[in-house]
C-alpha cells in the first residue's frame, strides 16, 4: 500500500514537472516516499526506478536536488536509492547505477571563495571541478563527497567520512579526510 | 532528607530560578512520554525521573531499556533518536545519563552505562540502514552487525560516530569528530581522531599538564 501510494506520487510529481516545464528528465517507476526539492535552471536527469525517501527518525530530512548554473548537468542513473540525499551541482554531477546514497551530501563548488568578501569564487572550471561517482557506490550517513573527485566502482563510503581526493574502485573509505581501510 | 540539602536546594532555586523551572517542565513532559511508552509501547521500558528537553523518537520492534534518572538535554535541537530495525535488537542505556542530540541505529545491541553523557553524535551497529535494497554486490562484503558497548561515565564529544564492534571503556573521553571502528579501548583514556589514531591515558595527560 505504502509503495503503490508513493508509485502514485511520483506520477503525479513527473506530471506536475512537465506541466511546469522544468528541465528535468525522470525516468519510469519513480517512488517516493517523502518531500523532495528540486531547483535551478540546469539539467537533471535521472534514471529508472529511483527511491526518493528521508531517513528514518530525522523528519527534518529530505531528498534535495539543486543546481546553481543554467548550463549544470546533474546525471543520476537507474535504480538509485536516495534516502535524504542532497546534491548540489554548479558544473557537472555525473552519478553511476545502483547507488545508494543515504542522509549524504555531493557538491562540486566550494559556493564562495576563501577571500575576505566571501564572493563567487573565480578559479572554479567545470574540468577541475566536476564529481564523477561509479557503479554500485555505497555512501553512509552525514558524510559528503567534495569538488574534483573520481569515485570507482562498488566503492563503500563509511558514515561519517569526507572525501577530498579521488577513490579507486573496489575499496573502502572512511574518516575525514577520508582514508582507505579495510576489514 | 538532611537540613544543609534543603538548604543548599533553596540556595539553588534563589540563584537560578529558571534553571529550576526549566527542569520542571521537563518533569513534567517526561512524564509524557512515560505514560505513552506504558501504555502504546510494550517494548520499552524506561525508568521514573525522566527529564526531557527535546524531542525523543524511539522507533521500532527491537527492545529499548532507559535506565532511571536520565535527561535528553537541548543539543541542537536534535534531541534523542533510537532508532531498532529487528525484533532481536536491544538497546540498553544506564542510569542518570545526559543524552541529547543522540542517534542510535541498532540492528543488533548497543550497551551504554551509567552516567554517559553524550553530544551530537551518531552510534551504528552497521554501516547503512538500507541494506536490503536492490541487489548490490558491493554492499554483500559489508560485515554482520557487531555489539557496541560503553562503559561507565563515558563522555562522547560533538559529531563523533560510534560504529560497529567499538568497545569502549569506562571513564573514557571520545573528542569531538572522532570515528572508531571494530577497536577496543582501555579504561581511562583520550580517544580521538578520524579515524582512531590514538587513545592516549589521561593520567599522563594531567600529568602533563601539572594537574596531577
Amino acid at each position: 500500500m505504502r509503495d503503490f501510494l508513493a508509485l502514485l506520487r511520483g506520477r503525479i510529481f513527473l506530471t506536475l514537472c512537465r506541466l511546469k516545464g522544468m528541465n528535468v528528465k525522470i525516468g519510469r517507476g519513480l517512488r517516493i516516499y517523502k518531500r523532495v526539492s528540486i531547483s535551478g535552471a540546469g539539467r537533471i536527469e535521472i534514471g529508472e526506478n529511483c527511491i526518493m525517501a528521508g531517513i528514518p527518525g530525522d523528519s527534518s530530512q529530505y531528498v534535495c536536488l539543486e543546481t546553481l548554473n543554467p548550463a549544470a548537468v546533474l546525471q543520476i542513473g537507474d535504480d538509485a536509492s536516495l534516502y535524504a540525499a542532497r546534491i548540489a551541482a554548479k558544473f557537472r554531477i555525473v552519478v553511476g547505477n545502483n547507488v545508494l546514497i543515504e542522509e549524504a551530501g555531493i557538491m562540486d563548488t566550494d559556493y564562495h571563495s576563501i577571500a575576505k568578501d566571501r564572493g563567487t569564487p573565480a578559479s572554479e572550471k567545470e574540468d577541475k571541478c566536476r564529481v564523477t561517482v561509479g557503479n554500485r557506490v555505497c555512501m553512509g550517513a552525514r558524510s559528503s563527497i567534495l569538488k574534483g573527485t573520481t569515485i570507482g566502482d562498488d566503492v563503500i563510503i563509511a558514515p561519517g567520512s569526507i572525501v577530498t581526493m579521488s577513490v579507486k574502485p573496489g575499496s573502502m573509505v572512511a574518516g575525514n579526510p577520508a582514508k582507505m581501510f579495510s576489514i | 532528607m538532611s537540613i544543609d540539602k534543603i538548604k543548599s536546594l533553596m540556595k539553588r532555586i534563589i540563584e537560578n530560578p529558571g534553571d529550576v523551572l526549566s527542569y520542571a517542565t521537563g518533569l513534567f513532559r517526561g512524564l509524557g512520554y512515560l505514560f505513552y511508552y506504558k501504555v502504546f509501547r510494550n517494548n520499552v521500558t524506561i525508568g521514573f525521573p525522566f527529564i526531557v528537553d527535546a524531542k525523543v523518537r524511539i522507533i521500532g520492534p527491537g527492545t529499548v531499556t532507559i535506565g532511571k534518572g536520565c535527561r535528553v538535554m537541548k543539543n541542537a535541537f536534535k534531541g534523542l533518536t533510537i532508532l531498532t530495525f529487528s525484533k532481536d535488537a536491544t538497546v540498553t542505556i544506564g542510569s542518570k545519563c545526559l543524552l541529547g542530540g543522540t542517534t542510535i541505529r541498532c540492528r543488533g545491541s548497543v550497551a551504554i552505562g551509567d552516567r554517559t553523557m553524550t553530544a551530537v553524535s551518531l552510534i551504528q551497529d552497521r554501516f547503512f540502514v538500507h541494506e536490503d535494497g536492490p541487489g548490490i554486490e558491493a554492499r554483500r562484503r559489508l560485515p554482520a552487525e557487531k555489539k557496541i558497548t560503553l562503559g561507565r561515565n563515558v563522555w562522547l564529544g560533538e559529531d563523533s560516530f560510534v560504529m560497529s564492534g567499538s568497545t569502549i571503556g569506562d571513564d573514557c573521553v571520545l573528542s569531538s569528530g572522532s570515528w572508531c571502528h571494530d577497536a577496543a579501548y582501555q579504561d581511562y583514556v583520550l580517544i580521538m581522531g578520524s579515524p582512531v589514531r590514538s587513545a592516549i591515558p589521561i593520567d599522563k595527560l594531567l600529568r602533563l599538564k601539572g594537574e596531577l
